[in-house]
């Protein structure tokens, strides 16, 4: 892909010209570079640092990296402003003996005495009953190591964010074409003639998007934007499409239903590349209804239309029937799952007239974007010359492209009907055949893997020792569950349980209230890092922060020992027992790894490190650094060495020699001993120096051959298994049918041989929810809310110069939103007599809260939405006492319940997709009207000021950053004097 | 040469990239410090030679948003030039860019009320006016490469919406561009002859969708069953 | 426009003190010699020094860098301010010299030279606040000033006050002051119907957003409205040129211009010159024109609409 720097520009000789006139601004001899990857959000761009009298000069993108090529958001720009914030922590501090949790009153210890303490109290966890830790880490990008790491340790209890963030996104995709978006696939930027873009809220990814936006634009493509406000990227897309929250679903069976009407659909994709000609035993009610029909050997079947009997469906040169109901040899009853498909979608309740009613967009429009999606995919189609071999050994001279590709995230993943809602996405992109072929939706290597990719989460937790697996997988069936004989959650968030049984991600959002509560048990210690629980990355802030702060009658703590890693003074650490203060991104080692959440072009594997550009000015230490110290202190197998001595030095020795697989280690690049294999490889000890010699970042080309249809390219398989991104090279067949949530429906049918739910509601939820073909069903918030009383969907959106960060401390950033606004379509505001700028209280079933409101035309007029995690609490973030952020600044979080306000589901639920357990705070309902007349200022809820943790400095009331004095250009006198005039 | 930007308001997304990068390069450049007042306060401010503000057109569901970048636009005919009393405001003969001598200005804000795009803003720590130098101090400095000579906010562009070049080079990018897509003058009507110039929002894409269904052909779901795909 | 009170202040008596001295001169000319005694003119031309140095001494305030003042008559080939400035320098030894001839009775020697002199004087004068209105009058940026009447205004004002002050000090030293009262009536009158004419002309907006953006947005729909600043504290811009005063108290100081500034003045001349006869009736006519001309500024500022408001939120302005 041409970077953008490649652009020639045209600079004449007039420049060279000129520039001999001008002083030397720059002292370049003063200066001096480094590269290192950013992490002002999580898309890891590549960046260049110029250093200046020991300062930050200027950070630029790296021209040549294949995140960002060479642009820069403005987080990115703003990296200098994180790098001096006041609110950096500067020591590793204890609760003040005597002091109540929650009141930020601390003592500076030393690192000796914190690592001395935690360790004693994790060695007796461990050795009695290791999930008594709960570790759950926030928006880092170590998941590999912190997730080793927590295995190590023997607990189960481990998650990241992802179970607020987008596991619908993930798991939809990897249970369906065994890729998705975001880190897992991307449009053909390069060839892509129509784009949709569903439900992004200015958030992942950020640079990618934003150059493959202008790729599309520079080729006059199609840009469609589904999404109920107008801002960001919506506003230049060619089409808006105003949905109403939590229905993209419906919009996308609609779709699928006038495709299918029009016989618009790749009928050679779908017998080749899915399980669309698979048979399924057709015996409603019965035990084995709705799973495949298989043969002795557990093979799949089709019915072979030549030789009119049922055929091993993975055979190649069968002649599978992709529609009909059938009786098998033995008199089973089948049908195929194509038929399935069509019984389902082609029946009106998907017509575009009833998704009309539904999404609130027009049926004629819902029938014209099926019809162009049709016309580009089918009439435009392109083709990449290139021979390939198809996993039967059939030969291709070319790649046949169906040009049509979607991106899809957070308004898709945070409601309730996330998973089925992405799903859909994903077969409309099956059925149009613009699966990871040109122009069309690519997986990123590691991706695709085998649907779903067959790693089960750990359970079996035993004292003193490792867990069998990472605490996370891809459950299968109800087997794969975390649950006890009685059915019982083993995991503190419930994760892998009935109640959200395939929960990849876990559910970080349930951990503190069920760790309260003692439901399912109760635990020790719990450790966050980079997470503001107390705060904007929780639901129902104000009670979590009463939680955190809870005591069982002998006065301990419900949550005994609380330890917080961050690098800022955020809400959360005020609740700590134990601060340990992390670095900037701009002053550690990191790796940006293939085992974990991969950098990966459509076409390049990549990975990258981060490398320190500035030495930290405080007592502060990397994370990882502490964990890799922590595991050698508590003895992990996989950090001791067998005489009982630690294994690795530090971080980067454990970096440079740890090794998964044989040859498969954290980094990909320079392996061998001297560098000279990619991908695999012995540890290399001067791996490191070579990833900083190569501006921190490792890209491996994937071969023309390979790059695409990847699920069904024998190169590519075979390549892939060799290098460890799969197990075997057998053809990934995308799962239009899930088979595996079919399982999950028997067990929740009383069905199925194997564990059953025995609760009513968890039997209800499992049976109608588990749906092997996706459906719409309303979002569960939605279910149980009176719509008279709540009318309004309520949702929020990140700020492109904030997704993803920690920086409404930012200087530069915080000028450009420092308060947030409720917006409101202007139309409807006007019926309910609420005026622009007013103060309005907006309810929902868990609180309320009061806020300015600000009208607009580009919102869905049910939609109320605001920007997210802009307000903060008084005194923290180093922010002074009146910043607006405290002042006017406020959450939509108070409004969001953890559990869900139904009444008939007995004891408390969580408020989650009833599949992935994705926390579902899109999908609240609210009411709004305007505040009395002497209310009209100031929001609420009002926290009480917190204090500043210790070191966190005063702050003056000019900033002037520079890295030396200016040179500065002057204009002569003579020129004053004489230059023109008189005119 | 008549050194300038092009700005596609087609291709921008409001991200604010631009304008942090500006601020990011000159505080620490020719024109440093850019001051920030209140930086961990109430109403923060401060500095900035580029901001993005945001518009609305149309009623919902018609409507449309539009980000609008702004800085200088180095006049062709500069009234912030023409009005400045001490001369510390110049116009270069070289490349056309309007600079402040820092060392002249008296900070009477003059020019700033002459200027309609608020492309001006006073340093008041310094007393000075700071405005776009185009970065004078990068697009001429050898010592990067090439491809690094643009400003700042051109380079970190993530969806390319910016262009920079010499509007007096009929090949030139921002010439070459500017004729394709009608390049537009903010307030032509003045006179100033800004030479910054801004790319309108293209027509919605039209598809063609007939050619897909042909209405006869809607085919009976019992016709499929029949059709032979190999596997 | 933000109005600073160092630059109402400024134009006010820098005004009155250009006036004051160009009448003294128009009047030295008109009268072939010399109107006053000497000591009285030179006296008087002190005054109208003292006003027109307190009025550039105050303008400096308004700079955010006043070290560098000195050079603000360095462009006076094309800014306005520039010329202002210059002018206003090159007045003092133009002045004074004049003075110093007074001083030495030149008028008697010299006659043809002097009133040649007193005209020029004259003349000077009435360009510098020509100058002062034209600083404004040039911006096309805010079409409240970007007008002919601007400069005219500056020119009737200040003469207008000017000879205020005249008439009191002709009165306060008992000069026959019979020949002025219609002549001052008359310039009341003139400096309100000028005023006035201004009033009306800047009536309506002159600039919409559509031109601000429309060039560019180009899109079928011109109904263009802000959406989001950008920012949510104030910047230089919004500080600047945001300036919002409720149209209701706008009116209200207008009319309290008119009548402070014109109306009782014109009365209290009146009643002092023709029905009753008291130095403090002038006395009151001089503090209130100068009360009520300095609201006049106020609102001049005030009411004006810098075009780039029209990108943070104003229809037209």
């Amino acid at each position: 892909m041409a970077t953008k720097q490649d652009k020639i520009v045209f600079h004449s000789d007039k420049f060279s010209k000129n520039a001999s006139k001008l002083p030397k601004f720059e002292n370049h001899d003063k200066q001096s570079h480094k590269h290192t990857t950013c992490y002002m959000c999580a898309c890891r761009c590549g960046i260049k640092v110029t250093l200046e009298n020991n300062k930050i000069r200027y950070i630029q993108g790296t021209p040549t990296h294949p995140v960002n090529k060479g642009v820069l958001c403005a987080k990115g720009n703003a990296g200098i402003m994180k790098q001096i914030s006041p609110a950096r922590l500067r020591q590793p501090l204890l609760r003040k003996p005597g002091s109540e949790r929650g009141t930020s009153e601390f003592i500076p210890i030393s690192w000796d005495e914190a690592l001395d303490m935690l360790t004693e109290r994790l060695k007796k966890i461990r050795e009695t009953d290791p999930k008594k830790l709960a570790f759950f880490t926030g928006r880092d990008q170590m998941q590999a190591l912190t997730g080793l790491w927590a295995q190590q340790f023997g607990t189960i209890n481990w998650a990241a964010h992802g179970g607020f963030c987008s596991v619908n996104m993930a798991a939809a995709g990897l249970y369906t074409t065994g890729f998705s978006f975001w880190e897992f696939g991307d449009p053909d930027w390069e060839k892509t003639k129509y784009f949709m873009l569903w439900g992004v809220a200015e958030d992942h990814a950020s640079n990618p998007i934003k150059i493959g936006i202008n790729r599309l634009k520079e080729r006059g493509g199609k840009f469609v934007a589904i999404n109920p406000v107008r801002t960001g990227y919506q506003a230049v897309a060619d089409e808006w499409v105003p949905i109403k929250p939590g229905t993209d679903a419906m919009l996308a069976l609609s779709l699928v239903h006038v495709l299918l009407k029009n016989e618009l659909f790749d009928w050679e994709f779908l017998v080749r590349y899915t399980n669309a000609h698979y048979l399924v035993v057709d015996t409603p009610r019965k035990k084995g209804d709705g799973l495949f029909y298989r043969n002795k050997d557990g093979v799949p079947q089709s019915w072979d239309l030549e030789k009119e009997s049922t055929v091993n469906a993975t055979d190649s040169k069968i002649k599978p029937a992709l529609l009909g109901n059938y009786v098998t040899e033995d008199g089973t009853p089948v049908k195929t799952v194509f038929t399935i498909m069509t019984e389902r979608y082609l029946d009106k309740e998907y017509s575009p007239e009833m998704a009309s009613k539904i999404c609130g967009v027009p049926a004629k429009q819902i029938e014209r974007i099926a019809r162009e999606l049709a016309h580009v995919a089918f009439k435009e189609t392109i083709e990449v010359k290139t021979e390939w071999t198809d996993w039967t050994g059939r030969k291709h001279d070319k790649f046949i492209g169906r040009p049509v590709s979607m991106h899809a995230m957070r308004g898709i993943s945070a409601h309730s009907n996330g998973f089925q809602a992405c799903r859909s996405i994903h077969f409309l992109q099956v059925l149009l055949g613009s699966v990871d072929c040109p122009g069309g939706h690519l997986a990123k290597p590691p991706y695709p893997k085998h649907v779903a990719p067959p790693i089960k989460p750990g359970k079996n937790v035993v004292p003193g020792q490792p867990l069998e697996s990472f605490p996370l997988g891809f459950p299968q069936e109800p087997e794969d569950l975390a649950i006890d004989d009685d059915g019982n959650p083993l995991r503190i968030d419930k994760a892998y349980s009935w109640e959200a049984p395939i929960a990849n991600h876990g559910l970080m959002h349930m951990a503190i209230t069920n760790a309260v509560a003692g439901d399912p048990y109760e635990i020790d210690t719990m450790i966050f890092f980079m997470a503001n629980m107390a705060w904007n990355s929780t639901m129902n802030t104000s009670k979590i922060r009463e939680s955190l702060c809870a005591k069982k009658k002998n006065g301990e703590y419900k949550i005994p020992f609380l330890v917080v890693c961050d690098a800022f003074d955020s809400e959360t650490v005020g609740y700590a027992d134990l601060v340990l203060p992390d670095t900037t991104y701009l002053e550690r080692y990191d790796t940006i790894s293939i085992l974990d959440r991969p950098i990966s072009e459509p076409h390049a594997v990549c990975d990258s490190i981060r490398s320190p550009v500035l030495e930290p000015d405080r007592d502060v230490r990397p994370w990882q650094t502490v964990l890799v110290e922590l595991a050698s202190r508590l003895k992990f197998p996989a950090f001791t060495k067998d005489d009982g001595e630690r294994k690795f030095k530090d971080y980067k020795d454990f970096i440079i020699n740890f090794e998964k697989a044989p040859g498969i280690g954290f980094l990909a690049g320079w392996r061998g001993e001297n560098g000279e294999n990619s991908l695999r490889g012995k540890p290399n000890p001067k791996q490191w120096e070579k990833y900083i010699e190569n501006k921190c970042f490792f890209q491996y080309e994937i071969a023309d051959s390979h790059k695409y249809f990847r699920g069904a390219n024998k190169g590519y398989l075979e390549f892939a298994k060799k290098v460890g991104f799969n197990a075997s090279s057998d053809p990934i067949i995308i799962e239009l049918y899930s088979e595996k949530l079919q399982k999950f429906k028997l067990a929740g049918m009383g069905l199925y041989d194997g564990p059953q739910p025995k609760r009513e509601r968890d039997q209800f939820r499992i049976s109608r929810f588990f749906d092997p073909l996706p459906s719409y069903y309303i979002p569960l918030e939605h279910r149980c809310t009176f719509s008279q009383k709540f009318p309004f969907y309520a949702i929020t959106q990140r700020p492109m110069f904030m997704y993803h960060s920690w920086d409404s401390q930012n200087a530069w950033l915080r000028q450009l939103q420092a308060h947030n606004y409720m917006h409101m379509n202007k139309a409807k505001a006007e019926e309910l007599g609420i005026k622009d700028l007013s103060w309005v209280w907006v309810e929902s079933n868990t609180g309320k809260i009061k806020v300015q409101v600000k009208l607009m035309e580009g919102v869905q007029s049910d939609t109320l939405w605001t920007w997210n995690a802009i307000g903060k609490q008084k005194g923290k973030w180093g922010l002074e006492d009146d910043a607006n952020e405290s002042t006017k600044g406020f959450l939509l979080n108070h409004l969001i319940n953890e559990h869900l306000p139904c009444a008939d589901t007995g004891s408390p639920i969580t408020n989650s997709d009833p599949i992935t357990g994705q926390a579902a705070w899109y999908d609240l309902k609210v009411n709004i009207y305007p505040a009395a007349e002497n209310e009209q200022f100031g929001v609420y809820p009002n926290f009480e000021k917190a204090n500043k943790a210790p070191g966190i400095p005063e702050t003056s009331d000019i900033l002037r950053y520079n890295t030396k004095k200016p040179v500065r250009l002057s204009r002569s006198l003579r020129d004053i004097l004489t230059k023109g005039g008189f005119e | 040469m008549r050194l300038g930007l092009v700005v596609d308001l087609d291709k921008c997304v409001g991200c604010n990239a631009c304008a942090i990068a500006c601020k990011q390069w000159n505080t620490s450049g020719t024109s440093g410090s850019l001051t920030d007042y209140r930086p961990y306060g109430p109403d923060p401010s401060g500095v900035f030679f580029n901001r993005i503000r945001h518009y609305e057109t149309g009623n919902y569901p018609e409507n449309k948003t539009v980000h609008f970048p702004m800085s200088c636009m180095h006049c062709e005919d500069a009234a912030c030039v023409t009005v400045c009393p001490t001369g510390a405001s110049y116009k270069r003969e070289e490349d056309g860019i309007v600079l402040v001598d820092p060392e002249k200005c008296m900070g009477c804000n003059y020019c700033a009320w002459a200027c309609p795009y608020g492309a001006r803003e006073l340093d008041r720590e310094e007393g000075i006016m700071k405005k776009c130098t185009l970065c004078v101090d990068r697009i001429y400095d050898e010592n990067l490469p090439k491809s690094e000579r643009k400003p700042a906010c051109v380079m970190t562009c993530p969806t390319t919406a910016r262009y920079f070049g010499d509007f007096d080079d009929p090949e030139s990018e921002v010439s070459v561009v500017s004729r394709k897509r009608e390049g537009q003058e903010l307030f032509p009507e003045l006179g100033y002859k800004p030479v910054n110039k801004y790319l309108s929002p293209r027509n919605k894409v039209e598809i063609d969708q007939h050619d897909v269904v042909e209405p006869d052909l809607v085919r009976k779901v019992k016709d499929w069953v029949n059709k032979v795909v190999e596997l | 426009m933000h109005p600073a009170f160092s630059v109402i202040f400024f134009t006010v008596t820098s005004g009155a003190g250009y006036g004051l001295i160009a009448l003294l001169c128009l009047f030295n000319f008109l009268y072939f010699g010399m109107l006053f005694d000497k000591t009285n003119f030179l006296i008087f031309s002190g005054v109208s020094v003292a006003l027109f140095t307190m009025g550039l001494i105050s303008s400096t305030f308004h700079l955010a860098n006043p070290k560098n003042a000195w050079r603000a008559f360095m462009r006076f080939r094309t800014s306005w301010l520039a010329r202002e400035g210059l002018l206003a320098i090159l007045f003092y030894p133009t002045l004074f010299l004049y003075l110093i001839l007074v001083y030495f009775d030149f008028y008697k020697d010299y006659f043809l030279l002097m009133q040649l002199y007193s005209i020029y004087i004259f003349f000077f004068a009435i360009v510098i606040i020509y100058c002062t209105g034209m600083i404004y009058a040039c911006l096309k940026t805010i079409p409240q000033w970007n007008t002919i009447w601007t400069p005219i205004n500056y020119i009737t004002i200040g003469v207008y006050l000017g000879s205020l002050i005249f008439f009191l000090l002709l009165s306060i030293n008992e000069y026959n002051i019979n020949p002025y009262k219609p002549i001052l009536l008359i310039v009341i009158s003139l400096a309100f119907i000028t005023k006035f004419s201004y009033y009306l002309s800047i009536k309506g907006p002159r600039h919409g957003i559509g031109q601000a953006t429309n060039a560019a947005i180009k899109l079928k729909d011109t109904n263009v409205r802000l959406l989001d600043v950008g920012h949510t504290g104030g910047t230089f811009l919004t500080d600047e040129f945001g300036y919002n005063v409720a149209e209701r108290k706008l009116s209200k100081i207008k009319w309290f211009s008119i009548f402070s500034g014109f109306f009782v003045p014109f009365f209290l001349i009146y009643t002092y010159s023709y029905l009753f006869d008291n130095i403090v009736l002038c006395i009151f006519a001089v503090v209130l024109s100068f009360i009520g001309m300095i609201a006049e500024r106020w609102l001049f500022f005030a009411q004006a609409k810098h075009v780039v408001n029209l990108y943070h939120g104003s229809q037209q302005c």
